[in-house]
């Protein structure tokens, strides 16, 4: 906490308040480092989103491509697999393998942005209703009642219905259905906070309210935030497979774990690998990012209730 | 304390495996399985295979429909033609319903009329639209009359119409009609508990022959794999909905064994008001564009039979002297750039994702139009969604489906008649001659008509033509049944196999 | 005590209210039943007449008042595809989708609390890392994945379990672990924490210090503090569980209320969507408001004395 922000902002202060931030974020970085659970999951973390964002580079196949002569080619290492599928090919022929570096692009551009969509609303809303309180604070803090109880799959799915399958209505149903556990981790904070010396100190010398949220309130909730969010990128991915698989997600060709998955199942006794490769691929991926969020939350603040 | 946790803790495991599922079952009981379960039970108000299929044991119609599109006698016991727009028909004596109530052509009449209420909106009204009344002329013999001549009339009869009993439903009216019907068919409805089973049981007063099985059971399982794995494992008898890929593990499973007889037409529709299709080079384009042979062997395992046009090869009235359209992706470039589109075209293709393997076809069929220059975007959408728009003349190209049925007016009348439906094509001659060969009561000169209607609808091309593919059922090898062209699970046929 | 059940009744109502109006300005926006009511080749004058006839004409607020009159009175009107009552299918439909439920949730706490607490005891141990690894991988798996591989190789391979439908104990069995894995995950991560703070607790120590037995000190004082938090959210995950079986119903063709919303949505019985709506929301807020009262029986018996 620096005092020295109830000064009058000048340039030299902002880069100054800049400081301890940034050793503070060294600081948890080393400790999550520290963990060995946290290290292999941001390692994993780190490789799957190099393999998505790289991969045309090293894989030349096209995810897209069939070749319906030969499908259902089983992976490699079983009898009737080849090289040229690593992974095996679907029921249209097309390569596992490509598909599902494809697919990571898309779980994880859907998971990463719809948490980041979750989280303004639910910062802006919880910050509203924690600084202002009264009225506001209950209105907000209803609908967020409204929001919590609306049976999560039922809402994202009629949303869907109405807008239609694509990426962006997926992030943005994800995101607005999601952002309640945000907006009551921020109000909390905001209202343990709104209390504390430096704030009324601020609003005596008469710094703009917005100011003061920014400045003092924001960045000491950051913290618990980024930790919940990362656990929540799991949720989201996990939501978006489901409605992937209910035929609700992207729409093809474009290939999603979700929607790999469901078309999978259908030839389940058969082609096995069709089934449980995509479903190796989010459970992995989703193992990282907790790893990882566990390490987080223990080096930010050790005594948040384990979820 | 944890000793007896864990104590606890080990009487649930145990009790879990040893809880079996449930094997033993009676030897007159047949048990069906379908991929959902029956909406009403009342024939008239659902038009959905699954519920018909139930409702065919339970209620019976004057005729039995046969695989050629001609009729054997069912409640009806003889009928004569007075003139081309009125029947005599007569019933057999006897008959009664499940709860006693004698069927006569009061019955009869009374159904008729309640196919036309409006309360009922019954599914089936356009195919029955040309009966005009019935005139009862005794207890057991009345007279249909049509506005026009109808020829495929007692046919649709036997399908569409199945005789309800008026003193019952004026009793407990339509609603509870629905749930608890009352019909005058082999079986009678036992139980239904909604979501898991439709028990029905043998009416021992049955005028016809008695079917074997004592009880049937329908149940409703959606996993395709859990139908399959049902029937190896002996728990259920019959199942429909097997999945081309599944039926080589049915065969060579050496448990269950396959019937088919029922088809169904996916075709591709397109859009013929607006460019690029309004052209029909860039219709026929799309025929040559589409690799049916490929798709039949990777899809389809070679069973489909290749269309060539409208018409099912397999139904009478279909041109035998037409192909189907071959695969040449280069002539198929070289029209759409005579049409003047020189770069190709890209378009919009529609489907439904309620119906399994829809999906598959779609993209295979986009991955071929992509090589001959028509870049084809995929539009899946849900059932709802894809009826609107269809009706609202929205799709460019779409996949759509008929049953693959004997009587060809059943569904191009539906189909290609403007009157009926107008949204992507319409043509007059069609038209006429489609109004003509419902009249025509001879069948070879009907068929003539027919097939005059596939060769113009061939060469102009509203719809891709692709092909029929067999349904299959999956039967345990301990029972005998063959299915009909229709698909509906009509169990009064089946018994044991010995 | 009663003003806060008052209150948090009045709180009950409201939320049911919202959550009512926002499913059906979703799902009377979502698209058209009139379509699919009626065959493929009705006149547009019979949509038209049909649409006019349920009232789906009239401005969105006018049908929604009509469906809240209704709907107070208890009749939530009839289901547009299977001409039946709603509330009769509802009705149906609940206990399945409440034996999953209940099935998930004890599957998950019979064995995520002595696992927490084992855990919590023997901290650090190879029994430690190994079971909250295991938690950590079962939160990471898609559910319907997990049901999925467990169809696979029970009822596929080994043929032990009937692959779907609902019935015997047998039925239960993949349905109930496949729902209640992660929550067992959860609920063994949530409890050994808890266990944690709590035995590192001034009062513990001092219990340890008299000489009482471990097991003593962990059953009585330990586990009755680490209940709190865990009611806490069993209860709210109860509440999610019961609106979230929908997958794993498709799955296993569970008859349970999932599915059948699913299905109506899909195509678009309004009546329906609107009674399952209410029914599961009803469900969640009287589950969260039954925690909160038995929160508030636990707490004062419980004392925290911390000598700082």
């Amino acid at each position: 906490m620096n005092t020295r922000a109830t000064e009058s902002p000048g340039f030299r202060q902002a880069v100054e308040s800049l400081v301890p931030r940034i050793r503070l974020t060294l600081e948890t970085a080393r400790e999550v480092v520290r963990r060995p659970s946290a290290l292999a999951g941001g390692i994993l973390l780190l490789l799957i989103l190099m393999a998505s964002v790289s991969f045309p580079v090293l894989y030349h196949t096209d995810p897209l491509a069939q070749d319906l002569l030969a499908r259902f080619t089983p992976p490699v290492w079983q009898s009737g697999g080849t090289w040229s599928h690593l992974l095996g090919t679907d029921n249209l022929g097309r390569d596992v393998l490509s598909r599902l570096l494809y697919g990571s692009r898309v779980s994880l551009l859907v998971g990463f942005t719809a948490v980041f969509v979750a989280e303004l609303v639910g910062i802006v809303l919880g910050l509203i209703s924690g600084y202002y309180g009264g009225k506001t604070d209950s209105f907000i803090m209803r609908i967020a009642d409204i929001f919590m109880a609306y049976p999560f799959m039922l809402l994202t799915i009629s949303v869907i219905a109405v807008l239609g399958p694509s990426i962006l209505n997926l992030i943005l149903v994800l995101g607005i259905s999601d952002w309640v556990t945000y907006a009551r981790t921020i109000r909390g904070s905001v209202l343990s906070l709104k209390r504390k010396e430096f704030v009324e100190a601020s609003r005596a010398i008469g710094t703009h309210n917005i100011i003061i949220i920014i400045r003092h309130i924001l960045p000491n909730v950051i913290s618990p935030l980024l930790v919940l969010g990362t656990l929540r990128v799991a949720n989201i991915i996990i939501w978006e497979s489901g409605l992937s698989y209910l035929g609700m997600g992207a729409p093809p060709p474009m290939p999603t774990w979700g929607r790999m998955l469901a078309e999978g199942r259908v030839y389940i006794g058969d082609a096995w690998w069709l089934v449980t490769l995509p479903g190796l691929a989010i459970m992995f991926t989703i193992l990282s990012i907790n790893l990882l969020g566990d390490g987080l939350r223990d080096a930010l603040d050790p005594r948040l209730i384990n979820v | 304390m944890k000793k007896t946790y864990l104590l606890i803790l080990a009487a649930l495991m145990l009790i879990c495996l040893f809880a079996s599922p449930g094997v033993a079952r009676d030897a007159d009981t047949l048990i069906v399985v379908q991929e959902s379960e029956p909406v009403g039970l009342d024939l008239m108000r659902s038009s959905l295979q699954n519920t018909m299929s139930v409702c065919y044991n339970i209620h019976d119609t004057l005729f039995f429909p046969q695989q050629d599109a001609s009729i054997k006698p069912a409640l009806a016991e003889k009928w004569e033609k007075l003139d081309d727009m009125t029947w005599k028909i007569t019933l057999r004596k006897g008959i009664t319903f499940h709860n006693g109530e004698p069927l006569n052509a009061k019955a009869v009449k009374f159904s008729l009329d309640r196919v036309f209420d409006p309360e009922i909106k019954c599914n089936h009204k356009g195919k029955l639209a040309a009966f005009k009344e019935i005139k009862v002329l005794d207890e057991l013999s009345f007279e249909i009359k049509t506005a026009r001549p109808f020829a495929p009339g007692l046919y649709m009869l036997g399908i569409y119409l199945p005789i309800v009993p008026p003193d019952y439903i004026k009793k407990v009216g339509n609603t509870k009609y629905n749930t608890n019907p009352v019909g005058c068919g082999p079986y009678k409805l036992a139980k239904w508990v909604r979501g898991e089973s439709v028990i029905l049981e043998r009416y021992e007063n049955y005028y016809g022959p008695k079917p074997y099985y004592r009880k049937v059971v329908f149940k409703t399982v959606p996993e395709a794999t859990s139908r399959v794995a049902a029937l190896l494992t002996g728990e259920v008898d019959v199942v429909s909905g097997i999945a081309v890929h599944q039926r080589k593990n049915i065969l060579e499973s050496g448990k269950a064994y396959l019937t088919s007889q029922m088809g169904v037409m996916p075709y591709l529709g397109i859009n013929t008001y607006e460019p690029p299709f309004d052209d029909v080079r860039v219709r026929q384009a799309v025929n040559y564009a589409i690799n049916r042979e490929l798709i039949n062997k990777a899809l389809f395992n070679g069973k489909a039979i290749l269309c060539n046009g409208p018409i099912s090869p397999r139904t009478f009235g279909h041109a035998p002297d037409l192909k189907p359209y071959p695969f040449d992706p280069a002539k198929a470039k070289a029209l759409i750039k005579e049409a003047g589109y020189p770069n190709g075209i890209e378009v919009r293709l529609a489907y439904p994702t309620y119906m399994s393997q829809i999906q598959e076809q779609a993209e295979a069929i986009a991955a071929n139009l992509a090589e001959a220059g028509i870049k084809a975007k995929l539009e899946p959408f849900e059932r709802a969604v894809m009826w609107q728009r269809y009706k609202g003349k929205k799709h460019q190209l779409f996949v759509y489906w008929w049953d693959d049925a004997p009587e060809p007016d059943r569904y191009m009348y539906s189909l290609f008649n403007s009157k009926s439906r107008d949204y992507y094509y319409k043509n007059e001659t069609i038209d006429v001659l489609l109004d003509l060969g419902r009249t025509i009561i001879d069948r070879t000169e009907r068929a003539k008509v027919y097939n005059e209607i596939d060769r113009i609808l061939y060469k102009d091309s509203p719809w891709a033509y692709l092909y029929v593919i067999p349904e299959v059922f999956g039967v345990s090898n301990k029972v005998f049944y063959e299915g009909d062209r229709d698909g509906f699970l009509n169990m009064r046929w089946a018994k044991p196999k010995n | 005590m009663l003003q806060y059940i008052l209150k948090r009744l009045w709180h009950t109502v409201y939320v049911i209210i919202g959550i009512s109006m926002i499913s059906f300005f979703f799902i009377h926006l979502s698209g058209d039943p009139v379509l699919l009511m009626l065959p493929g080749d009705a006149s547009d004058q019979e949509i038209e007449e049909l649409r006019e006839q349920l009232g789906f004409n009239d401005p969105l607020y006018v049908q929604y008042v009509r469906f809240a009159s209704k709907a107070i009175r208890g009749d939530f009107g009839e289901s547009l595809y299977y001409h039946v009552p709603v509330m009769e299918l509802v009705i149906e439909r609940l206990p399945a989708s409440l034996e999953l439920a209940v099935a998930a949730m004890v599957f998950a706490l019979v064995l995520a609390v002595p696992i927490g607490i084992i855990s919590a005891v023997r901290r650090g141990s190879m029994l430690d890392m190994g079971s909250m690894l295991g938690a950590l991988l079962g939160l990471s798996m898609p559910h319907f994945w997990l049901g999925i591989m467990l169809m696979l190789l029970f009822s596929v391979h080994l043929g032990w379990l009937p692959t779907s439908g609902r019935g015997t104990m047998a039925h239960l069995i993949m349905p109930a672990v496949s729902l209640g894995l992660s929550l067992m995950a959860m609920f063994a991560r949530l409890t050994r924490s808890v266990m944690l703070e709590v035995l590192s607790l001034d009062y513990i120590r001092t219990a340890r210090a008299k000489g009482l037995r471990e097991e003593i000190v962990i059953s009585k004082h330990a586990l009755k503090n680490a209940l709190i938090p865990l009611v806490t959210v069993a209860g709210m995950q109860f509440g999610f569980l019961i609106g979230g079986t929908v997958i794993i119903e498709t799955v296993f063709a569970w008859p349970g209320l999932g599915r059948l919303v699913i299905q109506a949505i899909f195509s678009r019985d309004y009546p329906l969507v609107q009674a399952i709506v209410f029914v599961l929301s009803l469900l969640f807020v009287g589950m969260n408001l039954l925690v909160d009262i038995l929160y508030v029986y636990l707490d004062p018996q419980i004392s925290y004395s911390e000598e700082k």
